[in-house]
């Protein structure tokens, strides 16, 4: 009978041990965590979007969608 | 007292498919490993607290599977990990104090073999519970080793309440996988181990995420916490009712109804009393009056001696220093004839008598200056899950909402082996150091995330001339580390 439960309580611990593994090595958030992740692009975002450079692409950026004042458009 | 060996008690055939089932299980977990390097870590968890290789009879023993897990755990760290947010805190700086002077005593230790043959594993295990925090850096790592902790633990409670609910338990009787009395397998260490973390199988049912949260693991966890509460009862162990007693006070902060909890608890007690046994009264009985056991009794001479030790070597004696002890005293001593018990008072001469108390096990092994660091270690610890608790709670976002439940659940983990190390000499023990590893990576990742959030808040009130200031500061910094560089690419 003692036998018996030795296997049984190996065999359960074994068990659950080896299918949370599994599941562990199907896991990307294993080794990157997304929610520090996440944090730390939208600091930089965050950062990009204040900052003297990332201002200036933005004006590049909204003068070349938007056409210059006074031009033609485009006859197709 | 010669003990059996380890596993002598299944059959021939039994033990080579038990070693063959364990050989095959760890190599499992070393190929999942090539993918996911934590996973030798986790490897090495569970062969140091369940250690297969003393359960098993021929093959295992043959295989050095601690080394093989620490060298992967290591090395995988090491080459292959990320290691993004590994940081060194100053809780393993506690601990590398103290194995550093753990070292330094060892050197003018009083019994040398005996000290050395301690020093063997302890080192171990503190070298173990430094490394483990550097890794444990994602939220799902805390939780993986969290699970490994309990699965591994519970491995073994399992087994051992089936034996206690199908009559096999008994103080000394209750048979272990490995039953020499080393490690977690001591009856004692094991209750207050089983104890200490069943806040941990609670929080797994709220807030897991390998095992998500459904009635299949509740009823699990409440099968374990059972089984864990038998612990005490199956191991007839003292110090296991004095956890058990802890944990109760201790819910009692978390616990909505305190009413409530208090009448289910004393009803559960109640409707528990007929099912233990005469020996557990016999035994409990004697918490009450250590005069009429001798454990109890010596233990008082032995914290005593311990005392005046410490004031003659106050940096300590070296590991095992109790071995310098002798006490005579007298003690009664009953004698049961037909009907008539005999209480004769009889004088009894012990020697090297243990600790039995982690608090004196460091006094008297490390002196004052270990005493110090190993409750500081302890103390920052608690101290560091109630601040966690405390900022964190209340929180409902599914991203946040887990960590001041497990910051509880953690802290009640460390104040009852606190609680068990005042009547044990388990000051190193690796199971406990890992919670403390545990404790730790919590920390540590927590503190990344307020950084982190920090950052974010900082960017959205910083002025706009705030920001010119410091972009202009960056590129000036920019600017001079050019001109550094080129001054020494000229002079090359």
């Amino acid at each position: 009978m003692r036998e018996m439960i030795d296997y049984i309580s190996l065999a359960i611990g074994h068990g659950l041990l080896a299918f949370a593994l599994f599941k562990l090595v199907m896991r990307e958030d294993l080794d990157v965590d997304p929610a520090i992740q996440t944090l730390k692009d939208k600091a930089e975002a965050e950062r990009e979007a204040s900052s003297v450079a990332g201002r200036n692409a933005r004006r590049r950026q909204q003068a070349q969608s938007e056409p210059a004042p006074g031009a033609q458009p485009v006859q197709r | 007292m010669s003990q059996p060996p380890a596993l002598s008690q299944y059959s021939g055939s039994a033990q080579t498919m038990l070693d063959l089932v364990f050989i095959a299980f760890i190599g499992y977990i070393l190929l999942l490993g090539l993918r996911r390097p934590f996973l030798w870590v986790l490897l090495y968890v569970y062969i140091d607290i369940l250690a297969p290789q003393r359960i098993g009879y021929s093959l295992i023993t043959q295989v050095p599977v601690s080394l093989i897990a620490f060298g992967a755990a290591f090395c995988g760290w090491l080459l292959l990990d990320r290691k993004e947010g590994a940081r060194f805190s100053l809780r393993q700086g506690l601990m590398l104090a103290l194995l550093l002077y753990c070292w330094w005593t060892l050197q003018g230790a009083v019994y040398v073999e005996e000290a050395s043959t301690k020093w063997d594993w302890v080192w171990k295990a503190f070298l173990f519970a430094i490394f483990l925090p550097l890794t444990v850096t994602t939220r799902a790592r805390i939780e993986a080793l969290a699970l490994t902790l309990v699965l591994s633990v519970a491995t073994i409670v399992i087994g051992t309440g089936m034996k206690t609910v199908l009559g096999g338990g008994g103080y000394e009787n209750l048979k272990f996988f490995v039953n020499d009395n080393s490690g977690i397998y001591e009856s004692s260490t094991l209750a207050t181990v089983a104890i200490a973390l069943i806040p941990v199988i609670l929080w797994f049912t709220r807030y897991g995420t390998i095992f998500r949260p459904h009635w299949m693991v509740t009823a699990f966890a409440c099968a374990l916490i059972f089984a864990s509460l038998l612990i005490p009862v199956g191991t007839e162990a003292r110090t296991g009712l004095l956890c058990i007693a802890a944990l109760g006070v201790l819910a009692l902060r978390y616990t909505q109804r305190r009413i409530l909890f208090i009448a289910c608890a004393g009803l559960l007690g109640l409707i528990a009393l007929p099912f233990l046994p005469q020996s557990y009264y016999d035994r409990m009985a004697t918490i009450a009056q250590p005069g009429g056991d001798e454990s109890a009794s010596t233990r008082m001479q032995v914290w005593e001696w311990t005392i005046d030790y410490a004031s003659e070597h106050p940096f300590g004696g070296g590991f095992d220093s109790y071995r310098a002890n002798s006490f005579t005293y007298v003690m009664p001593v009953r004698e049961e004839a037909g009907n008539t018990t005999t209480v004769e008072y009889r004088e009894v001469t012990d020697e090297a008598r243990a600790f039995h108390s982690a608090i004196f096990e460091l006094l008297g092994e490390q002196g004052y200056p270990g005493l110090m660091i190993w409750l500081f270690l302890h103390g920052l610890g608690v101290w560091q899950m109630e601040r966690l608790y405390r900022r964190w709670r209340g929180r409902i976002e599914e991203g946040e909402a887990w960590i001041a439940p497990l910051a509880g659940a953690l802290q009640i983990a460390s104040l009852i082996y606190l609680v068990g190390a005042c009547f044990q000499g388990i000051a190193y023990q690796p199971v406990m150091l890992m919670i403390v590893g545990l404790q730790i990576g919590l920390y540590s990742y927590v503190t990344r995330l307020e950084s982190a959030r920090r950052e974010i808040e900082q960017e959205v009130t910083l002025s706009p001339g705030e920001k010119r200031r410091r972009e202009r500061a960056a590129q000036i910094a920019g600017q001079s580390g050019q001109s550094a560089t080129d001054t020494d690419a000229v002079t090359a």
